[in-house]
């Protein structure tokens, strides 16, 4: 029997500073035939490990159409986190997963989709844009909201910024928005304030948000007052994980009708299991 | 099902036979007031009139403590480390242990089978034993008073001896490995075994069922009634330790002092801690005592898909070994109002 805890070795080819405290990293798997078979759906995490210091969970932020390689998004903020982006390209790492449940991108495909994040919010999000976009012809208009509190602090602003021109010609508009900025030439306001600019048919749009637990509450109610359906509102959580399989226990969250693992039957959740749950966000 | 009945005169034979099949391990009394499972040298030590021991029987599945990698922190490479299991048999364990065991089953053995609890899983033969319930069981108003499965053998009280139901091949095989301590089971030994039921039944302090439980709590969740118990909990995990079916580890990784090796390795947590819902950054999702408290109300009473009931097993071992006397029934009872006394 295999050992769900053992890791697959993974080489860090790329690291790209997002923010002063954001990392970018590209990985690729060592193992021709876990490259080969290793694939996930957006939305999925993985467990990633520095040797003698631990694991922690990470949205993976890159296109699954993209065989063998990964990227994650990484804030510095823990004593792994501190570790890991020391890394530089050449560098081993362990990985395992893909885990939790993902979006459920199938169910998207012939509509239209709206991507609202918040701060590090655009890691998970930023998969399902990619995975859209290498699929183009799978969906509707495509709205993505990117959202901070200044715009140093906006991840993958440049990417977004240099997507204009095609975006224009695909359909897929890009909101970037600043709070507390004075200084940002462009958009001002919370996400949810930019909801109406988006080019996404609200009664034809699947929704996905991902955030701080705070914003939540905010977003859902000016989507419903646009007439989004509330049915196809999903957002993304996280926890503190130790395993990523269901069996460790920190990642539990809800309420006695609704007792969930994060890690498996999460981290996409959709709207009613939020509003029904206390607990979750 | 097959049964067989073993008398009085035979049952010590009998757990000296069982120590053919592995490491036998039952209960012992270790002081006036508790009992604990040990590895036994002489049968004779084993307390057959025990109600709980000290720690459940899932200590032997899911270890306190467990190695589960050896790193080499240089090369970056990671060495499982599968510790040599012989095989156990674990003599005496109630209707409830066996359900949270089985609860145990359904987290470990799931679409992600975890290979450390597996193996420990395939080398242990449970015997069961019937009880007869003290003023902590409350097992009947959780529906695990009686188990179908989920155990080899099964002993049941009778006057001279045990009526044994036999559950599963390992069972089986120990019973046709060892006929001259069987007989057949007798009308009067089934009237026995019919009356010893009755008895277990009218001795449970209520009657009833929880299986609206999880509603109630989940609408009571902010009530008052919850103030008092939180400030009385000192937040010391004996709950969670002592529960059958509470399962949470953390994971650690141990460096050696030279800083080139490591040993990853995984013990049990509790949600009482404070460090159980804190993620990088500072944020707690279980930040307050009032959080932690109620998480395990919230855990044990939900649903149990695998089993039909909740991660409750009505044993009672976190009322009986609560510091601060907190008694987990009687607040569940506080919160539904349910008033079917019947002895208490």
């Amino acid at each position: 029997m295999d050992n769900i805890y053992s890791l697959y070795k993974c080489r860090v080819l790329r690291v790209y500073d997002l923010t002063d405290d954001v990392k970018l990293f590209l990985f690729r798997f060592e193992n021709p035939d876990i490259a080969e078979s290793w694939t996930f759906i957006p939305g999925q995490f993985v467990q990633l490990d520095i040797p003698g210091l631990g694991e922690v969970p990470i949205s993976i932020c890159s296109s699954p159409m993209r065989k063998g390689f990964f990227e994650l998004c990484i804030k510095k903020i823990g004593r792994v986190t501190d570790k890991i982006h020391e890394l530089k390209p050449g560098d081993f790492v362990g990985v395992r997963g893909p885990y939790g449940n993902g979006f459920p991108i199938t169910e998207f495909e012939d509509n239209d989709l709206l991507l609202i994040a918040a701060g590090i919010g655009m890691a998970p999000l930023r998969s399902v844009f990619m995975y859209a976009l290498d699929n183009r012809w799978k969906f509707g208009n495509i709205t993505v909201i990117n959202s901070a509190k200044f715009g140093k602090t906006l991840l993958f602003k440049k990417e977004l910024e240099a997507m204009r021109d095609m975006a224009e010609a695909e359909n897929i508009r890009i909101i970037q928005t600043v709070t507390r900025d004075p200084d940002w030439p462009g958009r001002v306001g919370r996400a949810q304030e930019h909801i109406k600019y988006a080019n996404t048919k609200p009664e034809d749009a699947y929704v996905c948000v991902c955030g701080p637990p705070q914003i939540y509450n905010d977003v859902f109610q000016t989507l419903i007052k646009n007439s989004y359906d509330p049915r196809r509102i999903y957002v993304t959580l996280e926890r503190r994980m130790k395993c990523g399989v269901g069996k460790c226990g920190h990642c539990i969250a809800g309420s006695s009708t609704f007792l969930k693992y994060i890690c498996v039957d999460g981290p996409v959740f959709g709207y009613y299991d939020i509003i029904s749950t206390p607990g979750l966000i | 099902m097959r049964y067989v009945k073993i008398t009085n005169e035979k049952i010590y034979d009998f757990l000296e036979r069982l120590k053919n099949y592995g490491k036998l391990y039952a209960p012992v009394k270790i002081s006036d007031k508790f009992y604990d499972r040990k590895e036994i040298e002489d049968v004779r030590e084993i307390a057959f009139e025990y109600i709980r021991t000290l720690m459940p029987a899932k200590k032997y599945f899911v270890s306190p403590t467990e190695k589960m990698f050896e790193i080499d922190i240089e090369k970056g490479e990671y060495k499982e480390t599968l510790e040599n299991i012989e095989p156990f048999v674990i003599f005496g364990m109630h209707a409830c242990e066996i359900v949270g065991l089985r609860i145990l089953d359904g987290v470990y053995l799931d679409k992600y089978p975890d290979i450390y609890y597996k193996r420990k899983r395939d080398a242990g033969i449970i015997v069961g034993l019937s009880c007869l319930p003290d003023e902590y069981c409350f097992c009947n108003l959780t529906r695990t008073d009686f188990v179908d499965v989920g155990f080899d053998l099964f002993l049941h009280e009778l006057p001279d001896g045990y009526l044994v139901r036999v559950g599963s091949p390992n069972g089986h095989k120990i019973v046709d490995e060892n006929t001259d301590l069987f007989e057949e089971v007798d009308k009067n030994d089934i009237d026995a075994f019919r009356a010893f039921e009755e008895k277990r039944q009218e001795m449970f302090k209520w009657e009833g069922s929880f299986d609206n439980m999880r509603y109630i709590l989940e609408l009571t969740m902010e009530d008052e009634v919850w103030d008092e118990e939180v400030e009385k909990c000192f937040g010391c995990g004996n709950c969670t330790n002592t529960c059958p079916t509470c399962r949470c580890y953390d994971v650690q990784d141990i460096p050696d002092i030279d800083g080139k090796k490591a040993k990853r390795i995984r013990f049990w947590d509790s949600c009482q801690f404070r460090g159980h819902g804190l993620v990088a950054g500072g944020h707690n999702f279980r930040g307050t005592k009032r959080d932690r408290f109620l998480n395990r109300y919230i855990c044990k009473n939900a649903y149990f898909y695998g089993l039909g009931t909740s991660y409750c097993v009505g044993c009672g071992n976190c009322t009986y070994f609560c510091p601060a006397n907190i008694d987990y029934l009687k607040n569940l009872m506080k919160i539904r109002s349910m008033t079917e006394v019947k002895n208490g």
